[in-house]
C-alpha cells in the first residue's frame, strides 16, 4: 500500500506545486487590492478572508463579494484570479482521474491486493500457476473441499471466468507471470500454511520454470508439475520435483490397465473421482488388432501400452516423418479411403488420437459406418466440444484435463491415497474385484471420500492417551460408532503405513501404535464420526471397553466410593 | 549542475530563512512579526514538502517528515491568527504565533542540516 500512496504522491507533484503557487499569488494580490467597507472606509481583505475566497472561487462554488462589496481592483485581481487559479484546479482533478485509470497504478493495486489476501490467510493453501481446463476442474474440487487456493495465471480472460464462478471461499488471483519468482513470492511461496504448488500450463517450459523455481526457493514444499516432454520431465526430477503428470502416459497407462485388470482400473477410477459422483462400470476394450489414428504423444503412449499387452495396431498418420513412425499408413484417417487401407473393416477398435477435436470425430464418425462393432477411444482436445462429444458417446473419452484434475486430486486430498494406488496396480484384477465389492457393501454405489489420519498427540489426542495407559487400540474399534458401539460406521481403512511400511487393506485386528498413518474411504458421515472418537478419550474408551467414563469430579468421586 | 536539485535545495532553504525571518524578534511584539512572512513562510514550506513527494530513500522519508511537521506547526500558527485576531490581547496572541514558528523552525533546520550531510556525502 505504501508504494502505491507514494506513486500516486510523485505523479501529482507537479498539479500540486503548480495549484499551491497560483492560490498564493492569488491570495496575496487579494489582500493589497484596496477596497472600501460598508461605510465606506478603505479596507483591506485579510489573508484568511482572501483564502477564503480565492478556495471557493477556484472551486467554481462562488459564495459572491464577501463580507463586503468589492471595489473595481478587487474585482479586476479576483478575474485574474479566476483564470489563475480555476485551469490548475481542474488540471489537478483531470491528473487524478487519469491516474485512477493508469494501467500500472491499477496493475500495483490489484498486485499489492492479491499479496495481502495471501498472506492473511489461516488455513493450509496450494498456489496453482494457471487457470486453464485442469486447473478449474482442480480450483473447484478442491473449494468444495473446504482447501483454500491461490492462482496465477497470465491471461486475463481466464481470470475473469474465475471472477465470476461461485465459490465457497475466496480465492485471491493474480494476473501475472508464475515463471516470476517474485510472483511466487507473492503467492505464499514462503508462507507457513502453504502446502504446494502444482503448475499445469500447457506449455512444459513455464511448468519447468516454476518447479525450479519453487525448488530453489522454498524445497520442502511439495510440487506437482505437468510435462509432456521426456527430457523436460527428466529436469523436472533432477530438481526433486515430487509429482510430475504425464496425461498421455497416464491415459496409456489406464488403458493398458482396462485391457489387463479392469477391477484394478475401476477401483482406480472410483477413488480418484470427485466424491459423490456415480461411476459407470466401464467396458473392457476387446483384444484384437486396433487402428490407431495420430501417432503423437498420444498416440504413441496408447500404442506401446496396447503393445505391452498383445495386441497388434495399425497406425495411421498424416505426417510419418515429423512423428517417426516407420510402418504407418499415410493419412490423416477422416476420409474411409484411408481406413480401408488400414483393414478398418477386421480391426476391433479404434482411437482417434489427433489433437484436432474435428477430426477426431470425423474420424470415429467414418470409421463407425465402416464398422459398427469398433470399440471407439476417442481423444477430447477442448471442453468446450463437449456437447459434440457427448452427442457421439464414445466407448472411452480420452479428456487429458480430467486426467490431470484426478491424478493431481489423489495426490493433494490424501496423499497416501496415490501409494495406495500404486500398489493397487501390483495386485491381481481378483484382488481388485474383491475389495470393490467389498467397498461398494460398506459404503454405496456412490464415489466414497478418502481421508487420512495420523496417529499422535496432536492429530488424534483420543488414541495417543488410551496408548499411553496402555489400552491397546485396534482399527476395527476405529469402525464403530461413537453412538452405539454395536453398529459399524460406513467406512473402510484402505492402507496402514507404519515405519514406511505400508500393509494394504489392514486386519481390522491391528492394534494402532503412535505415528501409524491410516488411509480411509467411506461416507462424510462416517468420517465426521470417526473424528469424534479419535479426538475424545472419553468416547474411544467407551467403544473399546463399554464403559462410560465418569468425566466429573463428583462422579469420579461417587465411582470410587461406590467401587 | 541540476536544475532539478537547485529548485529542491533553494525552496528547503527558503522556507527555513523566511520561517526564521518572521520568529526573529520580541516574542510578544506584534510590530516584530509581519503577517505576510508568515503567510510566505507557509507557501514556501508547502512547496518544499511537495517536492518531497514520491523520494523512496530514507533521507527522503525523513525530508519529508520534517517538512511535514514545520507545515503542521506554520498552519497551527496561521489559523490560530485567523480565528483568534480581535479576539484576545495582541502580544498573547503573538506569542503563541511566533513559538510555534519557532517549532516549526526547528523542524526546517533539521530538513536543512540532512540536506547538508546528504550532500557532504556525495563522492563528487
Amino acid at each position: 500500500m505504501n508504494s502505491i500512496l507514494f506513486l500516486i504522491l510523485r505523479r501529482l507533484r507537479r498539479p500540486l506545486i503548480l495549484i499551491i503557487v497560483c492560490f498564493a499569488i492569488a491570495i496575496f494580490g487579494l489582500t493589497l487590492m484596496p477596497g472600501l467597507d460598508n461605510e465606506g472606509r478603505p479596507w483591506h481583505m485579510s489573508i484568511f478572508d482572501a483564502l477564503y475566497v480565492i478556495s471557493y472561487t477556484a472551486t467554481t462554488i462562488g459564495f459572491g463579494e464577501i463580507p463586503y462589496a468589492y471595489s473595481q481592483s478587487q474585482r479586476l485581481w479576483l478575474t485574474i484570479s479566476i483564470y489563475l487559479t480555476v485551469i490548475p484546479w481542474f488540471y489537478a482533478i483531470g491528473k487524478i482521474i487519469t491516474l485512477l485509470q493508469d494501467t500500472a497504478l491499477r496493475m500495483a493495486i490489484t498486485t499489492e491486493r492479491f499479496s495481502r489476501a495471501v498472506k492473511e490467510l489461516q488455513e493450509p493453501f496450494y498456489i496453482l500457476c494457471s487457470y486453464g481446463e485442469s486447473a478449474s476442474v482442480l480450483a473447484r474440487t478442491l473449494d468444495e473441499k473446504g482447501m483454500r487456493v491461490v492462482v496465477i495465471e497470465s491471461q486475463q480472460e481466464r481470470l475473469n471466468e474465475l471472477d465470476l464462478a461461485e465459490t465457497y471461499s475466496v480465492i485471491p488471483h493474480l494476473c501475472a507471470d508464475a515463471k516470476l519468482p517474485e510472483n511466487l513470492i507473492r503467492a505464499g511461496v514462503h508462507h507457513p500454511l502453504c502446502s504446494g504448488v502444482v503448475t499445469l500450463t500447457d506449455n512444459d517450459e513455464v511448468n519447468l520454470a516454476v518447479a525450479v523455481a519453487v525448488k530453489l526457493m522454498n524445497p520442502a514444499l511439495p510440487v506437482l508439475a505437468r510435462a509432456e516432454r521426456d527430457d523436460i520431465a527428466a529436469n523436472m526430477a533432477s530438481f526433486g520435483t515430487d509429482h510430475i503428470i504425464n496425461p498421455y502416459t497416464l491415459f496409456g497407462d489406464q488403458l493398458a490397465m482396462r485391457v489387463h485388470a479392469i477391477g484394478t482400473y475401476i477401483l482406480h477410477e472410483w477413488l480418484t473421482d470427485v466424491p459423490g459422483d456415480t461411476l459407470l462400470p466401464p467396458e473392457t476394450p476387446p483384444r484384437g488388432r486396433w487402428v490407431v489414428c495420430g501417432y503423437g504423444r498420444f498416440g504413441k503412449s496408447v500404442v506401446e501400452n496396447l503393445e505391452r499387452e498383445n495386441i497388434t495396431t495399425t497406425i495411421v498418420e498424416a505426417m510419418p516423418e515429423l512423428t517417426g513412425c516407420d510402418t504407418c499408413i499415410v493419412g490423416s484417417g477422416t476420409e474411409s479411403k484411408t481406413l480401408l487401407e488400414a483393414d478398418i473393416e477386421n480391426a476391433v477398435g479404434i482411437v482417434a488420437g489427433t489433437d484436432n477435436d474435428i477430426n477426431n470425430l470425423s474420424i470415429v464418425m467414418t470409421a463407425y459406418e465402416l464398422n459398427p462393432k469398433l470399440f471407439v477411444v476417442i481423444r477430447k482436445n477442448r471442453r468446450h466440444n463437449d456437447t459434440l462429444f457427448r452427442q457421439f458417446n464414445a466407448d472411452i473419452t480420452m479428456q487429458p484435463t480430467e486426467i490431470i484434475a484426478h491424478e493431481c486430486l489423489a495426490h493433494m486430498i490424501a496423499p497416501l491415497l496415490a501409494q495406495f494406488l500404486t500398489l493397487v496396480r501390483n495386485q491381481s484384477n481378483s484382488w481388485a474385484n474383491q475389495l470393490i465389492s467389498e467397498l461398494v457393501s460398506v459404503v454405496g454405489e456412490t464415489v466414497p471420500e478418502r481421508w487420512a489420519i495420523t496417529v499422535s498427540k496432536d492429530k488424534t489426542p483420543g488414541i495417543a492417551e488410551l496408548l499411553s495407559k496402555n489400552i491397546s487400540v485396534s482399527l476395527h474399534n476405529l469402525s464403530q460408532d461413537p453412538a452405539d458401539r454395536n453398529k459399524q460406521l460406513n467406512l473402510v481403512p484402505l492402507l496402514l503405513l507404519r515405519d514406511n511400511i505400508p500393509m494394504l487393506v489392514p486386519p481390522p485386528a491391528t492394534a494402532l501404535r503412535l505415528d501409524d498413518r491410516i488411509l480411509f474411504c467411506g461416507i462424510p458421515d462416517a468420517r465426521s464420526a470417526l473424528n469424534i472418537s479419535v479426538n475424545n478419550a472419553k468416547t474411544l474408551t467407551y467403544i473399546v471397553d463399554g464403559i462410560e467414563v465418569p468425566d466429573s469430579m463428583i462422579w469420579c468421586w461417587l465411582k470410587k466410593k461406590l467401587q | 549542475m541540476n536544475l532539478e536539485k537547485v529548485i529542491f535545495g533553494f525552496f528547503i532553504v527558503l522556507a527555513m530563512t523566511l520561517n526564521f525571518g518572521f520568529f526573529l524578534g520580541d516574542i510578544d511584539n506584534p510590530s516584530h512579526h509581519h503577517v505576510y512572512e508568515l503567510y510566505a513562510a507557509i507557501v514556501v514550506s508547502l512547496i518544499a514538502t511537495v517536492l518531497k513527494f514520491g523520494d523512496r530513500t530514507h533521507v527522503g522519508a525523513i525530508l519529508l517528515s520534517t517538512s511535514l511537521a514545520a507545515d503542521l506547526q506554520l498552519i497551527t500558527a496561521a489559523i490560530l491568527w485567523a480565528a483568534l485576531s480581535g479576539k484576545m490581547d495582541e502580544p498573547s496572541l503573538i506569542t503563541y504565533i511566533v513559538s510555534l514558528s519557532g517549532g516549526a523552525l526547528m523542524a526546517n533546520f533539521v530538513s536543512v542540516i540532512l540536506l547538508i550531510s546528504e550532500t557532504i556525502g556525495q563522492r563528487r
